[in-house]
């Protein structure tokens, strides 16, 4: 087993980036594909396994078309959007309908314009299975739901015990059909995106099963659950130690008088904005935890024509950690820290994904290849559709 | 000599290669035995990004990659005239600090300056029909959800609708294009009923019953009125419009590539912009007023006479005495938040017109307070 390694560094892409950002301004966005390519170039050249490194080849040409298109549409969509809510609606649904084919242009581009060692990527997906994983089983999720939240409701509005019974229950098997149904989704789409991407003439197979998803989603709301509690505990022990009980009991009854309440709220204020931060990081652990059990188990049962295999390293507390600083250094420096934070993402990332290379990857020759359009590519970009696994 | 790997057309089998530059042409010896020799401009080179694996394209489509990439610049010089300058600027110091106080700087202007300029240009360059694109139906969702009926008796609202048509609008309007309709409308938030005016880019302006009843005169409620028209005038909706969509497109094109948790501070971001703008179009409001009321020899104190009260009734019930404690700094950090100038600084404006309404000028220097 050999891990990923990623031999950028934050001060060389921040002179990339500063560039790439000062370009795409003097030219009022127009250079912004050019420097997407600087972008990627950067990070997949960088991105090492044992003395290869991967390769970005898209071309800012390549790239431009599909990102006016892009453009001209968001701006539209942007316009329409103050003018006409109704109008918005209906280009929301336009651009719904067309997510499963946006998705499969993006991922054949992409693939297409990546390579390791020399030799590129492909993804042969079919559209029909798109529309499936990515526009029948969401609505049908969607359904579900709205059939079981109009049962619950008439079920309590009937009054009495028995009613009272059924609603419980129905809210019962509306989370286990959530949680079913969000594992499924989950499946169908980590098989559809593995098992139709080429490595030269290499094909990626998955082997991952429903069961094992839904294990993960429980352990997940277990721990949530469990971080939520601790942290309302620890806020309560705040509250009591800053502002004390008896206050909290002074705020019962000042309803009737808004002035009062105002007052004993002002008190209570820093707490309360505490523990809104404690619940922001509390639910980035929980996403982290969420990623990583998800990643270890996908990687774990992938393998590339059975012969290379991969692993996945990456713990949640560490995870959480870079995701957070990240956030909070971002935010302090308006922006400016985005190059390192972004490495940082990057360096994790890779230095927990192992790939076993016992048999090599010297007889694998690429496929001869169309060029794909990118059209796909930028659309998905600029209305940020992202359905990734994460690499 | 540059060291490097090989590898053969489509091929991932790396083989260790050396590149020796002679001239204008070059021989590469591969270690099984393999040997190119050729003129340099035979090859493609990528340009340069940072330093990572430069890829160096032979005519056979197979491929020499080297780590060597100041060997690679010396070597090809010539060739690479032209295309290496995006990695100078990446790789000197000294431009990357042009680059960023350059950013910075042009990133201010644009939203400063750029944005508000382009906008006013766009907004007066498209027809009034826009205006009524824009107005469409919102009377009626504002009749829907927010308002009630008037309670103003018929010949009260006649008698401040003719007013209005025979001595404001012929005051402020610039051409006949823009039909101006009063329109009086209950407003109530629980018990409270809300006092206030508001313009529609259409024309049509809103009077609350509790805003009319608050007018003490004549003049107030003009000044008032002529701040509306000023927005109608000015055409601030679609500038609106405009602004923000300038400020979504451009912080979408700078952020588009980040994460989930940067759009946080992104989306605070914008919001900053977009009410620094929407108070610019309050204070232009205010001096469209001014100006017309000076020129109609009107007192332009009446105005600040007017907010006053308004928000003297506003604070009224339970809000004041918890304001007044609030330190000054909270209060700046507010005024920054929110889409209107700050009372403090309408009324001082308002004062100085109205020293020089009392001077018998028909025009003002006007001294802006920070």
């Amino acid at each position: 087993m050999k891990a990923l390694s990623f031999d950028g560094s934050g001060m060389e892409y921040f002179k990339i980036w500063i560039v790439n950002v000062l370009l795409t301004i003097l030219t009022l966005g127009l250079y912004h594909p050019w420097a997407k390519v600087r972008n990627n170039r950067y990070f997949y050249a960088n991105s090492t396994l044992d003395g290869r490194n991967f390769e970005y080849h898209a071309t800012g040409k390549q790239l431009f078309i599909g990102y006016l298109i892009a453009m001209s549409l968001f701006i539209a969509y942007v316009i329409i959007n103050q003018i006409s809510p109704q109008g918005s609606v209906v280009l929301i649904a336009v651009l719904f309908l067309a997510v499963p084919w946006l998705i499969l242009r993006s991922m054949i581009f992409n693939m297409r314009m990546t390579s390791f060692s020399n030799v590129h990527f492909n993804f042969t997906g079919k559209i029909g299975r798109a529309y499936i994983n990515f526009f029948a089983y969401p609505i049908a999720l969607y359904i579900g739901l709205v059939l079981i939240i109009v049962a619950m409701t008439t079920a309590i509005s009937l009054g009495g015990v028995a009613a009272a019974l059924l609603g419980a229950l129905l809210a019962v098997g509306m989370i286990a059909f959530l949680l079913f149904s969000l594992a499924f989704i989950k499946k169908k789409n980590t098989e559809y995106f593995i098992d139709y991407t080429h490595y030269g003439q290499g094909e990626f197979k998955t082997d991952v099963t429903l069961k094992k998803f839904m294990m993960i989603s429980l352990k997940t709301m277990g721990v949530a659950i469990l971080v939520m509690f601790v942290a309302s505990i620890v806020a309560g022990i705040g509250l009591y130690a800053t502002v004390g009980f008896d206050s909290l009991v002074a705020l019962n009854g000042t309803e009737k008088n808004p002035q009062l309440m105002a007052e004993k709220m002002k008190l209570l204020l820093p707490v309360l904005s505490l523990s809104y931060l404690g619940v922001i990081l509390a639910s980035i652990y929980v996403m982290a935890y969420s990623i990583t059990q998800h990643r270890k188990y996908v990687y774990a049962n992938t393998s590339l024509d059975e012969k290379v295999t991969f692993a996945s390293t990456l713990k949640a507390m560490p995870l959480a950690w870079v995701l957070i600083s990240n956030f909070i250094v971002i935010i302090a420096t308006l922006g400016f820290a985005f190059p390192w934070a972004k490495v940082r993402a990057a360096r994790i990332m890779l230095e927990n994904t192992q790939v076993n290379t016992v048999d090599g990857f010297d007889e694998y020759l690429t496929q001869k290849q169309n060029q794909a359009s990118s059209l796909g590519e930028q659309i998905g970009d600029a209305f940020d559709v992202d359905v990734g696994l994460g690499f | 000599m540059i060291i490097g790997k090989w590898y053969a057309k489509g091929s991932s089998a790396q083989s260790d290669a050396e590149l020796q530059i002679t001239g204008d042409s070059f021989t590469l010896n591969v270690k099984e035995g393999i040997s190119y020799s050729a003129l340099l401009r035979t090859l493609n080179v990528r340009s340069r990004l940072g330093n990572v694996a430069r890829k160096i394209t032979l005519e056979d489509g197979s491929v020499f990659s080297t780590q060597d990439n100041d060997a690679v610049d010396l070597a090809f010089k010539k060739q690479l005239r032209g295309k290496g300058l995006i990695h100078s600027l990446e790789s000197n110091m000294h431009w990357v600090l042009v680059a960023l106080v350059l950013t910075l700087a042009s990133g201010f202007g644009f939203f400063k300056w750029g944005v508000p300029w382009a906008s006013e240009k766009i907004a007066h360059a498209l027809p009034h029909v826009t205006n009524q694109l824009l107005a469409d139906n919102a009377l009626v969702y504002l009749d829907q959800y927010i308002f009630e009926d008037s309670m103003i008796p018929e010949e009260q609202m006649q008698k401040i609708r003719l007013h209005f048509k025979s001595q404001v609008v012929p005051l402020g309007a610039s051409n006949d294009e823009i039909k101006y309709k009063l329109h009086f409308r209950l407003w109530k938030e629980g018990a409270l009923s809300i006092p206030n005016a508001l313009a529609l880019p259409s024309g049509d302006i809103i009077l609350t019953d509790k805003f009319v009843q608050l007018c003490e005169n004549q003049e107030e409620m003009d000044a008032v009125l002529l701040h509306e028209m000023g927005h109608i005038e000015l055409r601030h909706t679609l500038k609106m419009v405009i602004e923000s969509t300038f400020v979504t497109v451009a912080v979408m094109m700078i952020a588009g590539d980040s994460n989930g948790f940067a759009d946080m501070g992104v989306g605070l971001g914008s919001l900053l912009v977009s009410s620094n703008y929407s108070r610019g179009h309050e204070s232009e409001a205010d001096q469209y007023a001014f100006k017309h009321m000076l020129f109609a020899k009107m007192d332009p104190i009446a105005f600040s006479n007017i907010m006053n009260r308004m928000t003297e009734y506003m604070e009224m019930p339970s809000i004041s005495t918890i304001k007044q404690k609030e330190d000054e700094s909270a209060v700046e950090v507010l005024d920054y938040l929110s889409s209107h100038p700050s009372t403090r600084q309408r009324v001082e404006i308002a004062r100085q017109y109205s020293e020089c309404f009392h001077k018998g000028l028909t025009t003002c220097e006007i001294i802006e307070l920070k």
